[in-house]
């Protein structure tokens, strides 16, 4: 039997960015990773590829909060923010609409303006309303959010004032404009800005994007902003995966944390409703007065801790939190011939094109025309694949496999004529694999849908936005958060600022 | 109108609704039963503490729960300690919602290895099942499948021993035994909601009426009577055990906090066993008001008879008696300032007093303390004095022996 002072669960960017703010205070902090690296939905892990293993995800900002706080550039992590990396939606007969978020940007202007003029002209009042709401939207993932059913009410009124002060600061026309934005879905947030389709599906593209929604869906409003604050815009552009998770990591072993991989927790162990420390699969059992997990929370509640030790509604909220994993990777191995351009590529060339993508979901099947992500690293295609439903309405992922292959380097054909032929070999990743190889429910990457009804004071659970459980000593610090998925490290310093409070 | 818009009919049905001559019929959870068989209480009253009263207690909600993890759930759903309940064993319990406040109370008798019987007063089963997520147990209702009879009264064990194949006098207070009457199977627990001596038998559905029928006809010598609820409410009174919807409010059907009551104040501090491992439902709530003590605690109280006799006197009455349990609020007063209420207040023919089951705030409910009771006098409201006592009132030595 081992001991320690605290013990966080899983080694994503979130898992980290709490052991090191708690390491960092002081605290003997272990981090226990199932898998054999960390970095979680950030590491890069193919089982069965032979090629240099691209990640899961591209990459990604944390907050700058948060990369001062743990002063991550002195270990490591690149700086500068690079609003110029472009965002293309690829066009049939060889067109493309390449956009970057830079104000001003002079090539993206012109490429709208190819399209409509009018477009063109509201381009940079639209950057500047994105701007205000991911502002607004980041202070209020940092925020506390009250608990509906308690009153404690000064105490939960302080911060929520001063979140509403910078909501009224926006100035009336734009406060009203970023409040109905988020309900509202791609398409109608799109019919107010925007008339020619390549744009707005451009846009609506990446507000469906790692959700079980379309754009047509309610609240795609809110993942469009959702998504542009934590890319910092359109395209991926912040520091990979591998320099987000090395940081992290470093961070921790200077600040006395110690990471152990290959360490798969089986269970939480409770006693009268103190957490009292782990088991892991091994047998080993980890005395801890403290744990923090960041795997999903349907995982860590029902899985990990066990709804008998858990109170009935409780129990209840968690079976009800909507995991709905909808996204399969297929990486495409080249000889270099592919010849697609760089930064973030995007096939769905009209909103119609995405809903109808996202229609096959509702019904439990894999879409015929998907709308797929796509980025390169040398001679490695990336392509992100939606919609890939966990739950099939009939087959199963081992028979489907192939069909998303078949389907993902049918769709970007037409795009890329040389495609094809360059291809050596095909790798996927299903959402059932995400659901093993990665521990996430249902293959949700946002370890929840993020969805306005699981959002702020309902994430995870209505009324358990503050991180705590009924279990004394146990916190919830991944994705399924207040904060939410994405790379940000938000649910992640959230949970560490509330156990370090307690 | 279809079935499905009917108040359900009990097993006993047929038997008990030939001897229901004033048509006095109470409705029980979905069902119609008996309220009684005469127009006054007496009869059926005086068998509850005399004889051996026949009671039809079929509406009571069942069910039952098998599997490996039964006694788990029952352990998670309860705040008793069922690993401890033996086989033939029966518990009575209340239990709670999260914040530590009474959803229902019922029985737990432990059937089998991995098999439970909960009966209850409210529908449980959405409850039961949002409690057994992640367990292996399998949760029916049969509550219209098993009829039960109550048979109360101290010639109880007599008359049993008379009907059924083998004696039960083995059968100690809160255990069960499989038996048989008139070639059927049944089970009989030594339970019952008199505080008297007395019995349960629980039924296959289909036996009920050659069961009824044995049970009167065996019992006759020893006036057997049926009995209907009117009857057991005076009695369960005495007995200082309350009901649901009449003494508390289900935490679930309360509109606001002060609606809803904790186990502590209900006088069911005895069954919450704090110490044993594991969660249960309510539990940090429940230790919290186990160290601070209750603010509100539901006590005995005897109301002085010469005080009535001064109030209706005043008017030229002599004191009015209930002819049944009193089901509505009184105020209670201490010091001329209220501290309470009265939520069930009935004359006791057995003891010969004026008794009440009520609410009082701390300090206030410590045995002994003098209180005040509202009673409307010719339309007036007065106060009558009365003493705080400790339940239950009447507990005859025959009920454990
Ligand atoms: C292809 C792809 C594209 C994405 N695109 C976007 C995007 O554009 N925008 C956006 O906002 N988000 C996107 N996401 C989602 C985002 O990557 C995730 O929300 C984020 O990485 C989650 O980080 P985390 O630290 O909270 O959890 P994770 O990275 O999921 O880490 C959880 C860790 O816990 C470990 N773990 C789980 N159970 C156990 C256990 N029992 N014992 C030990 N360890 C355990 C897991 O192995 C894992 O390492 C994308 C994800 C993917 C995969």
């Amino acid at each position: 039997m081992a001991e320690a002072d605290t013990l966080v669960i899983g080694a994503g960017h979130n898992g980290l960015v709490a052991a090191v703010y708690l390491a960092r205070a002081g605290h003997k902090v272990t981090v226990l990773e199932a898998a054999d690296a960390a970095g979680g939905q950030l590491a890069a892990c193919l089982p069965g590829w032979h090629l240099p293993a691209p990640a899961l995800h591209p990459g990604g900002w944390l907050r700058p909060e948060i990369v001062r706080d743990l002063k991550l550039h002195q270990h490591g992590l690149p700086a500068g923010a690079s609003l110029d990396a472009r965002y293309t939606l690829l066009l049939p007969g060889g067109e493309h609409l390449s956009l970057s978020s830079r104000p001003g940007d002079a090539a993206t202007l012109e490429a709208i303006r190819h399209l409509s003029s009018r477009d063109a002209d509201r381009w940079p009042e639209f950057l500047a309303f994105m701007d205000a709401a991911t502002r607004l939207l980041a202070a209020a993932q940092l925020t506390p959010m009250p608990r509906p059913e308690r009153h404690e009410v000064m105490a939960q009124a302080l911060p929520l004032a001063s979140l509403l002060l910078k909501l009224r600061k926006l100035g009336r026309r734009d406060m009203f404009r970023v409040i109905r934005s988020l309900s509202m879905s791609a398409r109608e947030l799109m019919d107010e800005w925007f008339e020619s389709e390549p744009l707005r599906a451009a846009l609506g593209a990446l507000a469906i994007h790692g959700v079980t929604l379309g754009p047509y869906s309610a609240g795609t409003g809110y993942t469009l902003i959702h998504h542009w604050l934590n890319r910092g815009g359109l395209a991926h552009a912040g520091p990979s995966g591998e320099a987000i998770t090395g940081a992290l990591v470093a961070a921790l072993k200077a600040a006395g944390g110690e990471l152990r991989v290959a360490a798969p927790v089986e269970r939480i162990l409770v006693e009268r409703q103190q957490v009292k420390g782990v088991a892991l699969c091994d047998g080993t059992v980890i005395d801890a007065r403290r744990v923090l997990s960041s795997a999903d929370p349907r995982h860590t509640l029902l899985g990990l801790v066990g709804a008998h030790e858990l109170p009935t509604e409780f129990v209840w909220h968690t079976q009800s939190i909507r995991m709905r994993g909808s996204v399969a990777k297929v990486h495409l191995a080249t000889d270099g011939s592919h010849g697609l351009p760089g930064g973030t590529l995007v096939v769905g060339p009209s909103l119609k094109y995405l809903e109808q993508a996202y229609d096959a979901a509702k019904y439990g099947e894999v879409s015929a025309s998907p709308y797929l992500e796509v980025t390169t690293s040398g001679q490695v295609v990336s392509i992100h694949f939606q919609f890939a439903p966990y739950q099939l309405r009939s087959g199963d992922w081992e028979t489907m496999r192939p069909v998303i292959e078949a389907r993902a380097i049918e769709s970007l054909a037409p795009y890329a004529p040389q495609l094809q032929a360059s291809i050596q070999s095909v790798h996927s990743i299903t959402p059932s694999d995400l659901a093993k190889h990665w521990s996430l429910t249902e293959g949700d990457l946002n370890h929840g849908q993020l969805i306005l009804d699981q959002l702020m004071f309902m994430r995870p659970m209505p009324g358990w936005s503050d991180s705590r459980t009924p279990v004394q000593g146990l916190y919830l610090c991944g994705s399924g958060g207040h904060g939410g998925g994405g790379i940000s490290g938000v649910p992640g310093r959230n949970a560490a600022r509330v156990a370090l409070k307690d | 109108m279809s079935d499905l818009y009917q108040l359900k009919r009990t097993p006993f049905h047929e038997r008990t609704s030939a001897l229901c001559l004033p048509q006095n019929w109470r409705r029980w959870a979905g069902h119609i039963a008996v309220g009684s068989y005469d127009l006054t209480l007496e009869r059926e009253y005086w068998a509850i503490r005399n004889h051996a009263a026949l009671i039809d207690v079929s509406p009571l909600m069942k069910y039952r729960i098998e599997g490996p993890d039964a006694m788990r759930l029952l352990d998670k759903l309860t705040p008793r300690n069922i690993a401890k309940l033996a086989i033939g064993q029966v518990y009575y319990t209340g239990w709670c919602d999260d914040e530590g406040k009474l959803l229902d109370d019922g029985t737990i008798t432990r059937l089998a290895e991995q098999a439970y019987r909960l009966t209850s007063a409210e529908p449980s089963l959405r409850w039961l099942h949002m409690n057994a997520v992640g367990m292996d147990v399998r949760i029916t209702e049969h509550t219209d499948q098993v009829a039960a009879l109550s048979l109360q009264g101290p010639k109880s064990r007599q008359v049993l021993n008379r009907v059924c194949d083998s004696p039960v006098d083995g059968i100690r207070f809160f255990r069960m035994a499989e038996n048989t009457i008139a070639g059927r199977a049944v089970t009989i627990s030594r339970t019952g909601y008199t505080g008297d001596l007395g019995y349960e038998i629980w039924l296959d559905a289909a036996d009920a009426l050659p069961v009824w029928d044995a049970l009167i006809a065996g019992g006759n010598d020893y006036g057997i009577t049926p009995c209907g609820i009117l009857a057991m409410d005076i009695a369960r009174v005495e007995a200082g055990l309350f009901m649901l919807d009449v003494d508390y409010t289900a935490a679930t059907h309360a509109w606001i906090e002060a609606q809803k009551s904790s186990p502590y104040e209900m006088g069911l501090g005895w069954a919450m066993a704090l110490d044993k491992p594991g969660f249960f439902v309510g539990r940090s709530a429940l230790e919290r008001e186990a160290a601070e003590g209750p603010r509100w605690k539901m006590v005995g109280v005897e109301v002085d008879w010469e005080s009535l006799e001064q109030a209706f006197g005043a008017v030229g009455l002599p004191p009015q008696i209930p002819s049944m349990t009193v089901r509505a609020s009184l105020p209670a007063f201490r010091h001329g300032k209220q501290v309470g209420y009265a939520s069930s207040s009935t004359w006791s023919p057995v003891l010969k007093k004026y008794i009440a089951l009520v609410h009082l705030e701390r300090p206030h409910y410590e045995a002994g303390t003098r209180i005040e009771l509202e009673v409307t006098v010719q339309h007036q409201r007065c106060r009558a004095s009365a003493t705080v006592v400790n339940l239950p009132f009447y507990d005859p030595e025959w009920k454990r022996a």
